[in-house]
């Protein structure tokens, strides 16, 4: 948890990745926002604001009198948006530091052909 | 979230009082304790003093200016100016009015004085019967007052320490007031006024009426006469607690 | 949202020093706020302002919708506990939690007794001859059973260890979510508590220096780590808080950066690291010329 960036994006984040990685299917429940706040030991007001962003962006949905769950489909819509600023997030970084280190494209190009066929 | 009604006045002052009670041994059970050893002793030395005497007859009224039981007094007053040192820092500072703590602890001094005034009382009666224990010893009602009936003894003692406790209690509450300097200011400024007092009396020639007025009451009268006194210290001191910040 | 404490103008004075100044504020209702400042800002002074233990010299503050002084409906439902609270001298441990079953219409004896266990207070010893992280277990722990709708705590956790830190931290946040309640706790330990908070106000010689929402504080500097030249061009006419500088490099800490200027840093080939609550509010009262309001 870093204290830098707003604490609910990386809560809200936390779980995207859980869901990515399968460790949260669809229709399994997320822990409640007291257990959340407790675990990370973070002010429940800001663990729901988490939770709501991935509602409004319908990741999770709320089932009454019982809690939060991983709405349908939502692996798919994760992966896509991540897809989407994969660019940003990974690519631009790293060629901006194989550009100051000297590595051409075509170099750089063949590194990740090598690392991907691993 | 639970929502509660706020307590009324009168559980507010009780709950003063059972805060100055949440330890029962520096009130109550230390000083009657203190006072029964301190007795305790005294018979054991009038015994000694006998033995050692054997058949030599005592001057007959050879124990009789003891009057150790009194000490009680004093320590009271020692309470009453922790009272308002400590005991207000530690109410107030967790969240009790002034007001309150005030009339709580006014009424935890009416208790003490009333408990171990009649307290006292009762066991001079006791030291009356017995004849001063067997031993002729006076601890509880020292000689002076040894015709003076249980009940009055047991007032004059009870406004004796409702004058000592109201008294230390306002010079405590000048201290929490204004600190050191503001009490040295207080006493020397109360000095000064007893002086000039005693200045004009001498002065305009009043000193033999007002030494026959005196010697005129009994001990019980001079004792009523306290009660002004009582009652001027009492609301000095809460005027002076009212604009007071606990420590701490 | 209605706000429990509302301060105007807040003032106050010991002869020509101003303990407080012209302070302005509100909390909300059920936010735990943090009142954060160096030692001697004032953040003690406007506690016991806030429970009509001081007197103040001008302004006023308002605690569910009065004035707390001499107030006994709303300081019946305040607690305030602090570390150099004074206890009576025959108090024992039991004694002082015996008294506050009193003073406090909500106390939770059970509460309080499982507390003491957690803690491990030694009940039967006099205060005064208990060590300080003794007494500051005993502090939290009347802080906590008293579950007052207004709690302030001042420095609560000065001599405990880490472990009971934890054990305060969890037991904060347990008895929050079960039990709502507005909290204002004052520290300087920022980094530790800060997760706990949703709002913050910094106090700085008497003075609100920042007075904000705890996640959009978060995020707002930044540190740019590069060399000399390329940071100096990049920081022209910006919001400098901090600046170091090593060998050929520089570091700089700045805030109000917007998302494309970050971009721009990256560009530029400085090295961007995140600012911690406790890194922000120290820079901000090391140069105490400048005012936040977000």
């Amino acid at each position: 948890m870093d204290d830098g960036r707003p604490i609910f994006l990386q809560i809200a984040e936390q779980l995207e990745s859980q869901i990515i990685d399968g460790s949260m299917r669809e229709e399994t429940q997320v822990p409640s926002i007291n257990d959340l706040a407790a675990f990370h030991r973070i002010n429940p007001a800001t663990a729901l604001k988490g939770v709501t962003l991935l509602v409004d962006a319908g990741i999770l949905y709320k089932r009454r009198g019982i809690g939060m769950f991983v709405a349908q489909g939502a692996r798919d819509r994760l992966v896509a948006a991540r897809t989407e600023a994969f660019q940003d997030t990974y690519v631009r970084p790293l060629v901006a530091q194989a550009r100051a280190l000297g590595i051409s494209p075509e170099q750089l190009t063949a590194m990740i052909r090598k690392e991907a066929e691993q | 979230m639970t929502t509660y009604a706020v307590p009324t006045m009168g559980r507010r002052v009780a709950s003063t009082v059972r805060v100055h009670l949440s330890n029962p041994w520096a009130l109550l059970y230390t000083p009657a304790l203190i006072t029964l050893g301190v007795f305790g002793l005294n018979f054991a030395i009038w015994h000694i003093v006998l033995f050692a005497a054997g058949d030599n007859p005592l001057e007959p009224d050879a124990f009789d200016y003891n009057g150790g039981g009194s000490w009680v007094m004093f320590y009271l007053v020692v309470v009453a100016v922790q009272a308002m040192n400590q005991t207000f820092s530690f109410t107030v500072g967790l969240g009790s009015t002034r007001r309150d703590y005030y009339l709580g602890t006014s009424l935890i001094f009416v208790m003490l004085s009333v408990v171990f005034g009649v307290g006292l009382a009762l066991l001079a009666g006791v030291e009356r019967l017995t004849d001063g224990w067997g031993v002729g010893g006076r601890f509880f009602a020292p000689s002076v007052l040894q015709t003076i009936p249980v009940w009055e003894l047991a007032m004059m003692y009870t406004l004796a320490m409702l004058l000592l406790t109201f008294v230390g209690a306002a010079c405590g509450a000048t201290f929490v007031r204004w600190a050191a300097t503001g009490l040295i200011v207080f006493l020397g400024s109360l000095l000064v006024l007893a002086v000039a007092i005693v200045f004009l009396i001498v002065w305009g020639g009043w000193w033999q009426p007002i030494a026959d007025f005196f010697s005129a009451r009994t001990p019980w009268e001079i004792a009523l006469l306290s009660l002004p006194i009582t009652l001027i210290a009492g609301l000095g001191g809460f005027a002076l607690l009212r604009r007071a910040t606990p420590k701490g | 949202m209605t706000a429990v404490i509302e301060a105007r103008g807040l003032t106050k004075q010991f002869g020509k020093v101003d303990a407080v100044a012209d302070v302005t504020f509100s909390v909300q209702e059920h936010s735990i706020c943090g009142l954060l400042g160096r030692n001697g800002a004032g953040k003690s002074t406007l506690m016991r302002l806030i429970t009509g233990q001081e007197f103040s010299s001008a302004g006023e503050v308002d605690v569910f919708g009065r004035s707390p002084v001499e107030d006994a409906a709303v300081l019946a439902r305040t607690c305030f506990v602090r570390e150099s609270q004074i206890y009576p001298d025959s108090f024992r441990g039991k004694h002082v939690l015996r008294a506050a079953a009193h003073l406090f219409p909500n106390w939770d004896a059970d509460y309080a007794a499982r507390l003491v266990d957690e803690f491990r207070v030694p009940l039967n010893r006099r205060m005064k001859k208990m060590s300080r992280g003794q007494r500051s277990a005993v502090g939290v722990i009347v802080g906590l059973a008293a579950r007052a709708e207004l709690t302030l705590l001042d420095e609560p956790y000065a001599g405990l260890d880490a472990v009971a830190r934890d054990l305060f931290y969890d037991h904060l946040l347990a008895d929050y979510s079960a039990n709502p309640r507005t909290i204002i706790l004052s520290t300087h330990l920022i980094d530790e508590a800060a997760r706990l908070l949703d709002h913050v106000i910094v106090v700085d010689g008497g003075r609100v220096l920042i007075d904000a929402d705890a996640d959009s504080l978060r995020g707002t500097a930044v540190t740019l780590v590069g060399g000399h030249a390329a940071v100096e061009r990049f920081v022209e006419g910006k919001d400098v808080l901090g600046w170091e500088a090593i060998g050929g490099i520089a570091s700089v800490t700045l805030t109000g950066l917007s998302d494309a200027e970050r971009a721009d840093a990256v560009a530029a080939g400085l090295e961007l690291a995140p600012v911690s609550l406790q890194q922000l509010i120290v820079s901000r009262t090391r140069n105490t010329t400048q005012e936040v309001r977000s």
